[in-house]
């Protein structure tokens, strides 16, 4: 099991999730952070953490299909163990359908 | 299979983001259960009810578990419970260990069993069962829950006598110690014991004698009211369900650290 980032991360990039996270295991692209599968431990601190509820346990019937996308990226991306400030348009983005199509896959 | 516990040895090759510290004590209560005390870092600060990850190099891997820090914040020490595994990957070592011996700590603590999840109130229950009772170890330690709260109900629940014993010593310790006795008045914390194999004035398990009211008849307590009553609960995956259902039924929801309420579970741990 593990926790997976959502699109709603995308163009926010709020990082309260790295505060809470024991093991470090959040990696930060442009503009979105994911999850490493391997790594998470399931302490589910995160989950609540995020302002833009992104975050979901992958038993959830929405999460399946992020977990490729934060396996392939956890890969590429480097990772970010304190939390930064958000994007600087987090609000405006936070809660805005069909981000997934402005992700970027550079590396922060 | 190569443990490595020597100091030195492990500091030579510990993985970066983890200290190394030296066990000073080992008590084993049970074939099941054991606490230690090792030295704490520098600088190293953590709030009281969270856990951190601790670990072994094992065949030149780290293995980590995530154990909940049994010490109140303010302790010159550390202090954990830990279970013991047959064949688990970190336990069956980790239950061998030995003052003198070194154990790798990652830096971050973190958690949701910590005051500051919960809003103000009168009555805390912090609800658990087996080696759950260790954040709670912290807790019931920390001058800050005395001030936040009037009543302290720590209910400990396992499934024979003789496992009650180490949280029955911890609240006998706590109330019988001078100095806490200066910082905080102990006789606010009330210990609620439960057994579910064996016979036992309190016998069943405590998500039973919650939907029975037993448990607030026995304490004489009016029974959970979102008002005035705040809980944290550390047990096994079901346990865990299955109170966090009765507290929600009773009115009361769920915190975060970023959105404090009137409960708050771990989730850190399997089975």
């Amino acid at each position: 099991m593990t926790f997976v980032v959502t699109d709603n991360c995308i163009k926010c990039k709020y990082t309260d999730c790295v505060e809470v996270c024991p093991v470090d295991c959040f990696y930060e692209g442009e503009n979105m952070l994911v999850i490493h599968p391997d790594e998470c431990i399931d302490c589910g601190v995160c989950e609540p953490e995020c302002p833009a509820e992104a975050i979901l346990p992958d038993t959830e019937p929405d999460a399946q299909k992020w977990l490729g996308l934060n396996a392939k990226y956890a890969a590429q991306w480097p990772v970010i163990s304190e939390k930064i400030n958000p994007l600087p348009e987090a609000e405006e983005w936070n809660g805005v359908d069909g981000k997934l199509e402005h992700l970027s896959e550079k590396a922060a | 299979m190569n443990v490595m516990t020597h100091p030195a040895e492990l500091e030579d090759c510990a993985p970066a983001g983890t200290f190394v510290e030296t066990v000073t004590s080992v008590t084993h209560y049970t074939d099941n259960l054991f606490h230690f005390h090792m030295t704490r870092p520098n600088g190293f600060r953590f709030r009281s009810g969270e856990f951190v990850m601790i670990g072994l190099m094992i065949d030149k891997k780290p293995v980590f578990r995530a154990y909940s820090i049994a010490s109140p914040s303010w302790a010159e020490d550390l202090e954990f419970f830990s279970i013991k595994v047959p064949d688990g990957p970190l336990t069956a070592h980790l239950q061998k260990i030995q003052p003198g011996d070194a154990v790798l700590m990652r830096k971050k603590p973190t958690g949701t069993l910590v005051n500051d999840a919960l809003v103000a109130g009168k009555r805390l229950y912090m609800f658990s069962t087996g080696t759950g009772i260790a954040p709670f170890a912290s807790v019931i330690r920390d001058p800050d829950t005395y001030e936040k709260f009037d009543e302290l109900i720590l209910t400990h629940s396992c499934r024979e006598v003789a496992e009650l014993k180490y949280g029955q010593e911890l609240v006998a310790s706590v109330k019988q110690d001078e100095m806490l006795n200066e910082l905080f008045d102990t006789s606010k914390l009330r210990l609620y014991n439960s057994v579910t194999r064996e016979t036992f004035p309190y016998q069943g398990r405590i998500t039973d004698l919650i939907e029975n009211r037993k448990l607030f008849a026995d304490l004489d307590v009016p029974p959970l009211d979102p008002a005035t009553d705040r809980a944290m609960i550390c047990g096994s995956a079901e346990m865990l369900k299955d109170t966090k259902a009765l507290l929600e039924k009773a009115g009361l929801t769920e915190g975060a650290n970023n959105r404090p309420a009137e409960f708050v579970i771990e989730r850190a741990f399997a089975g």
